[in-house]
């Protein structure tokens, strides 16, 4: 996996064979120049060596969001070098290198990494630029970097980087470090295709999932499917006369730890094979008895009464609470309103699998994981083994969303290889993705108004998942604005929380969004021109949310991708037949990003015809893989608005794969307009913001189109019927 | 013992009958370009073309398949010039996490194997078996449009 072993182990066939590759890499075609292979590396994100080969260290996963692609156009750029010229490894889990900035979420790749990057390209560039100025008695300001090379203004006089080595490795770096200007970037700005575009073409992309070691047996296991339920016996015979079912095995759980990321691994029973699907037919097989725990009886309608009765005495913790219960005493008028949705699971394409090899005093993992650094750590607290005995090698992943930042899957994997001692690799069927998962939580939202005796509204009121908002406030609009203790479960959770795109931004959102809504409708006022003007009597708000800093909210930056979707999408003009419009803006960290949904309901069926979408993500490093971001999160989002739930009976989850959990396809994909906004500012993320946004839009939009108000997701038909 | 012929090798299996070919695959033969997603048909990463017709691997049980021609996504990905199907994917950038886009490209180079010029509804019928988590699907339309296009 590492590419300097691989190099030298092309070289070697190269002599091996004799032929033309060794002389056209190592020109004086002797075995010994390969130890005086200078291999220079500044810091942890590049490598540069004396045959000119650059390869930059990828901290971030790759799950497909593309910003490993960005952070190369980044490296680039600032270097002075060639993209395609670039070699890519991705730097296995590490906090001493990266802290956890390693771990990839909450769309903050880039957004954390675009400065820090720079920094180190810059430096690494100067380094270079001083080497050859000392090489040829020049001044540094004569020269500059392109391509690989130090080259003389003004001149054709240019050396590669790697023949720059012997003086740069011993160059202190300058005091000074200039970052170059937007206007000398040659990538950043660029639609650049991703980096894995033609692996990925050849079906030649290596996902944890495709690993095979020596010596490696092939884990399934039967989970308990109910959350804190517990293994009683088993019964193996069946399973063990299945071919190529090698032994079968009782897994013990993990607790969930206080930060949920990690433990939480269900008990269950393992199935040991010779291959994948022989793991598969002998989990089948088996016969568990389960004592399914405090759980077996409940379901979401259980959810919903605590839900009720945390609102009850919630105490109110917002600052601006007095002008809030102001607006309240003066009101004539409550509008009340509560959203509900429903669990979800992220269904990544590639099912959640690991690779480990436990051989007693280290371990090694093979996993695409969203956090490699944080996945270390824990594996490092469940062995007992150093963090440097640990090593999480990260290749990119077949879709995370959020779930691939829990460790859970990974400590199943080393569980298994610590105990039969061999490598193991455990993959999820897609049943144990659906059924025995962790999930995006069921939520209620519950909003009420303060109305004048004109209906136009002076306050608002609100309990649901969103609470402190002295340290976080995505609340854009200059209402006053009660926000009380954050709603939760008495009994703690039925089903056991993963991060899913977006996380609780979608029940917040969908709440938010459908509640303005409706007071835009009680004011007899245009649902889109009602937000405009609510976003001109608010203030910028700065977040003291730490250590990610920089989540400032500006309500003009979100007022802008408003107004100009309501000109790319036609807002107020007529439309087709049956097609009606709905809106919803939404601030996403410092991402803010405005829908309009063009739907049609007829005979209570809901079309989604049309979505156009404006963001503004700061400076778009690469535009194409921006409209990607968004393109997919409405793809997302409208699977979650028009057919999928999680549904929980007696504890367990009822739907057990794609039949049931069935997500967007081909023909029900609308068209997708997307327009980024063009700005200056520091790149912010795009993978999440367009998610909350789409439900809402979409229900806005039926409403418009019924004068129903569904304050539920997935629509169901019945609902519009009627 | 099963004889199969893929991607024109002959290989002799001494596995299960009932084994599907996704795992055959997968597991034994290093054709890992066919991904597992579901195993009961329904999402289309693992589709091979079976004597030319896109079929979903994980519901093939080997012995259904002695005699037949069977190839998988490393047939085209070991040619020397690319299919116009893979040369579209990479212009159009379409692919996010790519797991599944294996098993698009196969559905898609059979679809346009049959019909050369494919209209919306075309490739709606052919392509609504293969879900995309990632929401890569108005690019893989356009890509099969480009193919047809320089095909």
């Amino acid at each position: 996996m590492d590419s300097i072993n691989r190099r030298h182990f092309l070289k070697i066939s190269g002599i091996s064979g004799g032929g033309l590759l060794l002389s056209a890499m190592i020109p004086f075609g002797c075995v010994t120049e390969e130890k005086e292979l200078i291999d220079w590396e500044p810091n942890f994100f590049i490598r540069i060596q004396s045959d000119n080969q650059i390869t930059f260290s990828c901290s971030q996963s790759e799950m497909g969001q593309g910003t490993s692609t960005g952070l190369a156009m980044i490296m680039a750029d600032e270097l002075g070098a060639k993209l395609e010229d670039l070699k890519f490894v991705f730097a296995p889990g590490s906090e001493e290198k990266f802290q956890h900035l390693q771990d990839t979420g909450g769309s903050n790749g880039l957004r954390m990494m675009y400065q820090p990057l720079r920094e180190a390209a810059a430096t690494t560039r100067e380094i270079l630029i001083e080497a050859a100025a000392q090489k040829w008695g020049l001044p540094k300001s004569n020269l500059y970097a392109e391509d690989g090379m130090v080259k003389e203004k003004g001149s054709d006089r240019l050396i590669p980087f790697g023949e720059l080595l012997e003086v740069a490795q011993n160059l202190s770096a300058p005091s000074e470090i200039p970052l170059k200007d937007k206007s000398d970037f040659k990538y950043i700005g660029q639609s650049v295709r991703s980096q894995k575009s033609k692996q990925i073409a050849l079906g030649r992309l290596p996902y944890s999932i495709d690993v095979k070691l020596p010596g490696m047996v092939y884990a399934a296991i039967q989970r308990c499917p109910v959350w804190k339920g517990s293994l009683i016996s088993f019964d193996d015979s069946e399973a063990r006369k299945i071919p190529g079912v090698i032994d079968v095995i009782a897994m013990e759980g993990t607790e969930l730890q206080a930060m949920d990321y990690k433990g939480g691994v269900r008990p269950g029973v393992a199935v040991i094979a010779e291959n994948t699907w022989a793991a598969f037919e002998g989990k089948k097989a088996l016969n568990i008895e389960w004592n399914l725990g405090p759980n077996a009886q409940k379901s979401e309608s259980d959810l919903k009464k605590e839900l009720e009765e945390s609102k009850t005495n919630n105490s109110i913790v917002s600052f601006d609470f007095k002008e809030g219960q102001a607006s309240f005493s003066k009101g004539k008028k409550i509008l009340e309103a509560s959203y509900e949705s429903p669990f979800q699971v992220n269904a990544c394409m590639e099912p959640l699998n690991a690779v480990a090899d436990h051989n007693g005093y280290k371990v090694e993992i093979w996993s695409g994981t969203q956090a490699p650094s944080l996945t270390r750590e824990r594996i490092s607290e469940l062995t007992k083994l150093p963090p440097a005995a640990i090593t999480v090698h990260n290749p990119p992943s077949g879709g995370g969303f959020g779930r691939r930042f829990f460790v859970d899957f990974v400590e199943e994997a080393v569980i298994l290889s610590r105990q039969l001692k061999r490598p193991v690799k455990v993959t999820w069927s897609r049943e144990d993705t659906i059924a025995t998962n962790k999930y995006h939580p069921y939520r209620v939202e519950y909003w009420s108004a303060a109305l004048d005796s004109e209906n136009q509204p002076l306050g608002l009121s609100y309990h649901g998942v969103v609470s402190r908002p002295g340290g976080y406030r995505p609340y854009p609009y200059g209402l006053p604005m009660i926000f009380h203790n954050r709603l939760d479960y008495k009994e703690g959770n039925l089903l056991p929380r993963a991060s899913w795109r977006s996380v609780f931004a979608h029940p917040w959102g969908l709440g938010m969004e459908c509640f303005i809504d409706e007071l835009a409708f009680e004011a007899g006022q245009d649902p889109l021109q009602f937000r405009l003007d609510l976003l001109d009597k608010s203030e910028v708000f700065l977040q003291k949310r730490l250590p990610y800093v920089g989540d400032d909210l500006y309500p003009q930056k979100l007022k802008r991708t408003l107004e100009m979707v309501g000109e790319k999408a036609g807002w107020g003009k007529s439309k087709e037949d049956n097609v009606y419009q709905g809106v919803s803006a939404f601030a996403y960290n410092t991402s803010y990003c405005s829908q309009i949904a063009d739907v049609s309901v007829v005979e209570g069926k809901v079309k989604v015809h049309k979505v156009t979408a404006v963001i503004d993500c700061g400076l778009a490093i690469n535009p194409s893989q921006v409209k990607s971001q968004v393109e997919g999160s409405i793809i997302w989002g409208l699977s979650a608005t028009l057919k999928d739930a999680i549904q929980v009976s007696n504890g367990a989850v009822l739907q057990k794969n794609f039949h049931d959990y069935d997500l967007l396809r081909i023909r029900e994909c609308p068209e997708i307009e997307v327009f980024i906004v063009d700005s200056d500012d520091p790149p912010s993320g795009t993978g999440e913001p367009a998610v909350p946004g789409i439900a809402p839009a979409v229900l806005n939009a039926v409403f418009a189109a019924t004068g129903k108000r569904i304050r539920k997701i997935p629509i169901a038909n019945e609902d519009l019927l009627g | 013992m099963a004889i199969l012929s893929i991607n024109g090798k002959r290989y002799e299996l001494d596995l299960p009958d009932n084994m599907p070919l996704l795992w055959v695959l997968r597991d034994y033969l290093k054709l890992t370009g066919t991904k597992y997603g579901c195993g009961i048909g329904q999402c289309g990463a693992c589709t091979i073309h079976l004597e030319g017709e896109p079929m979903r691997s994980c519901t093939l049980p080997i012995s259904a398949l002695e005699g037949k021609k069977i190839t998988t996504i490393e047939h085209y990905a070991d040619k020397k010039v690319l299919h116009p199907v893979q040369k579209a994917w990479i212009e159009e950038d379409v692919a996010q996490c790519g797991y599944c886009q294996s098993g698009q490209i196969m559905g898609a180079i059979a679809l346009l194997d049959k019909k050369g010029r494919p209209n919306d509804e075309d490739i709606y019928n052919a392509m609504s078996g293969h879900l995309c988590r990632c929401g890569t699907y108005l690019r893989i339309k356009k890509a099969i449009k480009t193919a047809a296009q320089n095909g």
